[in-house]
């Protein structure tokens, strides 16, 4: 009998590998499903090419599962049509087959793959494009996946390359932010010299063409503790979100986080507009003055020597900018804010149009990772967390969930506030990951493990799946499902995408499920 | 240098690692300050600042016990609670005092043995509150409730420790 058990178990097992046997290695370029993290260059996160509506929206089932390396993966997936590229931290960027989750080829890569997969092509090579989040910019050849070029910003020693870079024509924008915001926690450190800022590299070679950092002042030394550790200031205004690119003007725009450490500058909380060719400032627009966080500040009651006093509130865009027009044909450019507020400013000029305040903020927002919009809709959407971090700072009551917004006037539209599960769990509930736009329907991914698809115009809640489970991966291993957060799901033809697992933060649940659903069955 | 020999108890000797573990950490630390090798934004470009903190421990080490060793086998903590390291005795003999009860006298261990073989087990020490590098620290902490109350570090360095008259 056992031998009979064996030799089953032995033959589903080879069934299963047989099943990624012949799998080839070379990706298809003919189909092309997003610019960028944005979707577009404008960062609209609208997916045109989908099959996803409000109707089909309840066929959707699980099609298969990939275990990733790591329980806080970071990556967004870059999709063909027959290949889906996605970076696993610890391994690597991995290119897999569409139809069934079996890899075509593995880019061997033991850093932490912080960023969107971007898509280019130089002359006659298909170029992938991606950021470790410490070491650089990294270029492979997206065929074969072989190493191209690796970039890095010689001038900032602790640059934090969070944000997913810009492609457009034969350059590579890259948001520069600082590892200084997390150093701060060393209290022997002496905080804080470096400003965040943005470069852009060649996108052929990866030679560094220009850099303008977000703080033109050098940092000089504003007092000590301790005897011995000095302080420094200005620095900070860190830029962590995707630019999002004027394709007509040549304009790049895109929003900083606050100052680590007095005096502050003008430059923090603030959206920008940067001429793309040479890195010179267009505008500013401050939105929250005199605002100064580290890391260490989440450690209050230590009175921590790196914690800037007066200190907060830490209400950064961590959001990518949007450039948007109304229906009336007006551009915007919108901006999430960790505050709670969306804001709408004139692309030209930086002038305010409106800003609305939709949930209380906090330092893990307010809208954290993105906006998306609907511009035929004449919405945009915002995902609002209201997630608190330890006593700072949170006043009010959080109002977590999702908002449209009216993109003319900034009016609200509907809200879904989201039911909470947590009261008997440490987790989290609102949404802090980027939602996603196409079709009918807007796509989250919440904190306490749910995909949820919503009908745009009225924000009733269409489809909702439990991640919260263990997934038999196809790689062989067994995939945990967590907290969503980060850059959210993606769509592409009849598929939906997005990775679940995130303990970067607080209570949240960890996990490595990159999860890909498709609508399935036959119309009603 | 010879002396009775008695078997240090296990209270002074957790007393004695209590203070070095204070004192050595603490000098480290004022040192890590006053020479500001994780102060700038520089040093952590690469990874040399590891490199300087472990030479900077290492340096707080010697400087607080490397004459007492040398010279009286005892680290700082162990010259506070009056014990001192020595060469053991071969088993034999150390079982015949110890069933005796008679002393014996002893010879303070040479001091390349005490900084190369035995002060190395110092450090891992604090990892007793890593997991899975606890197992070190545990296995050579536990073997002093053996009845020669000779931790894992004393049986690689030939060591016993005894009190100090």
């Amino acid at each position: 009998m056992l031998r009979f058990f064996l030799v089953g178990v032995c033959l589903q097992a080879s069934l299963c590998v047989a099943e990624c046997v012949n799998v080839t290695k070379t990706a298809q370029f003919g189909a092309d499903y997003s610019d960028g993290w944005g979707v577009d260059l404008r960062n609209t996160r609208y997916q045109a090419r989908s099959e996803l509506t409000a109707e089909s929206a309840p066929r959707l089932q699980l099609k298969w599962v990939y275990a990733l390396s790591n329980d806080t993966p970071r990556s967004y997936p870059y999709v063909t049509e027959d290949t889906i590229f996605i970076g696993d931290a610890g391994r690597g960027v991995v290119a897999l087959e569409r139809e069934t989750g079996c890899e075509r080829w593995v880019f061997a890569h033991d850093g932490y793959i912080a960023s969107a997969i971007l898509h280019a092509r130089a002359g006659q090579r298909e170029l992938l494009i991606f950021n470790d989040r410490i070491t650089g910019v990294y270029a492979i050849d997206a065929v074969t996946g072989e190493f191209v070029w690796h970039a890095r910003l010689e001038e900032q020693p602790l640059a934090w390359f969070s944000g997913t870079p810009l492609i457009h024509g034969d350059r590579v924008y890259v948001p520069v932010a600082s590892q200084e915001v997390g150093l701060a926690l060393n209290p022997f450190y002496g905080c804080c010299t470096t400003s965040g800022g943005m470069v852009a590299f060649d996108l052929h070679t990866g030679k560094r063409l220009w850099y303008q950092p977000t703080i033109a002042t050098p940092a000089e030394q504003t007092g000590s503790h301790w005897f011995f550790v000095q302080k420094y200031g200005p620095s900070g205004a860190p830029v962590w979100g995707a630019p999002s690119f004027d394709v007509q003007r040549d304009i790049l725009y895109f929003g900083t986080g606050q100052n680590y450490s007095h005096p502050t500058t003008g430059t923090s909380n603030a959206l920008f507009a940067m001429d793309a060719e040479n890195g010179e400032i267009l505008w500013q627009q401050q939105f929250t003055a005199n605002d100064a966080y580290t890391a260490a500040c989440n450690l209050m009651a230590l009175n921590h020597p790196n914690c800037p006093k007066p200190t907060g509130p830490d209400v950064d865009f961590g959001a990518p900018t949007v450039l948007t027009r109304t229906p009336a044909g007006d551009a915007l450019l919108l901006g999430g804010q960790k505050s709670g507020e969306v804001h709408a400013v004139d692309p030209l000029t930086g002038a305010r149009v409106w800003t609305q305040r939709v949930g209380r903020g906090g330092i893990i927002g307010g809208i954290h990772w993105g906006l998306a919009v609907n511009e035929q809709a004449g919405l945009v959407f915002a995902p609002i967390s209201d997630k608190a971090i330890l006593d700072f700072p949170a006043p009010g009551k959080a109002t977590p969930g999702l908002y449209a917004l009216d993109i003319t006037t900034g009016v609200q539209r509907w809200h879904y506030a989201r039911p909470s599960r947590c009261a008997d769990t440490a987790c989290e509930y609102g949404l802090s990951a980027a939602p996603l736009a196409t079709n009918d329907v807007v796509i989250t991914g919440s904190m306490d493990g749910f995909v949820e698809v919503y009908r745009a115009d009225t924000g009733e809640r269409l489809w909702v799946y439990d991640a919260w489970q263990e997934f038999p991966a196809v790689n062989g291993a067994t995939a945990h499902g967590g907290a969503f957060d980060a850059h959210g799901p993606m769509v592409a033809d009849d598929l939906l995408m997005i990775t679940a697992g995130y303990s970067y933060v607080g209570a949240q649940r960890g996990g490595n499920a990159f999860l890909v659903f498709e609508v399935g069955g036959a119309h009603d | 240098m010879t002396e009775p020999l008695q078997l240090a108890g296990r209270p002074r000797r957790l007393l004695a690692w209590i203070i070095d573990a204070a004192l050595v950490p603490a000098l480290t630390v004022f040192l890590v300050m006053v020479t500001g090798v994780v102060e700038d934004a520089e040093d952590y470009a690469d990874s040399w600042w590891m490199l300087w903190v472990l030479l900077l421990a290492i340096g707080s080490y010697l400087l607080l016990n490397g004459y007492r060793l040398w010279r009286y086998g005892q680290t700082l903590g162990k010259w506070c609670v009056g014990i001192a390291i020595v060469d053991a005795k071969p088993d034999a003999e150390l079982d015949a005092n110890l069933n005796a009860g008679v002393t014996s006298e002893y010879k303070v261990t040479a001091w390349w043995r005490l900084i190369c073989l035995r002060a190395w087990f110092f450090p891992f020490s604090f990892a007793i509150l890593i997991w899975p590098l606890l197992l070190l620290p545990l296995l050579d902490h536990l073997l002093i409730f053996g009845r020669k109350r000779r931790c894992l570090h004393d049986l690689v360095a030939g060591t016993q420790v005894v009190m100090r008259r």
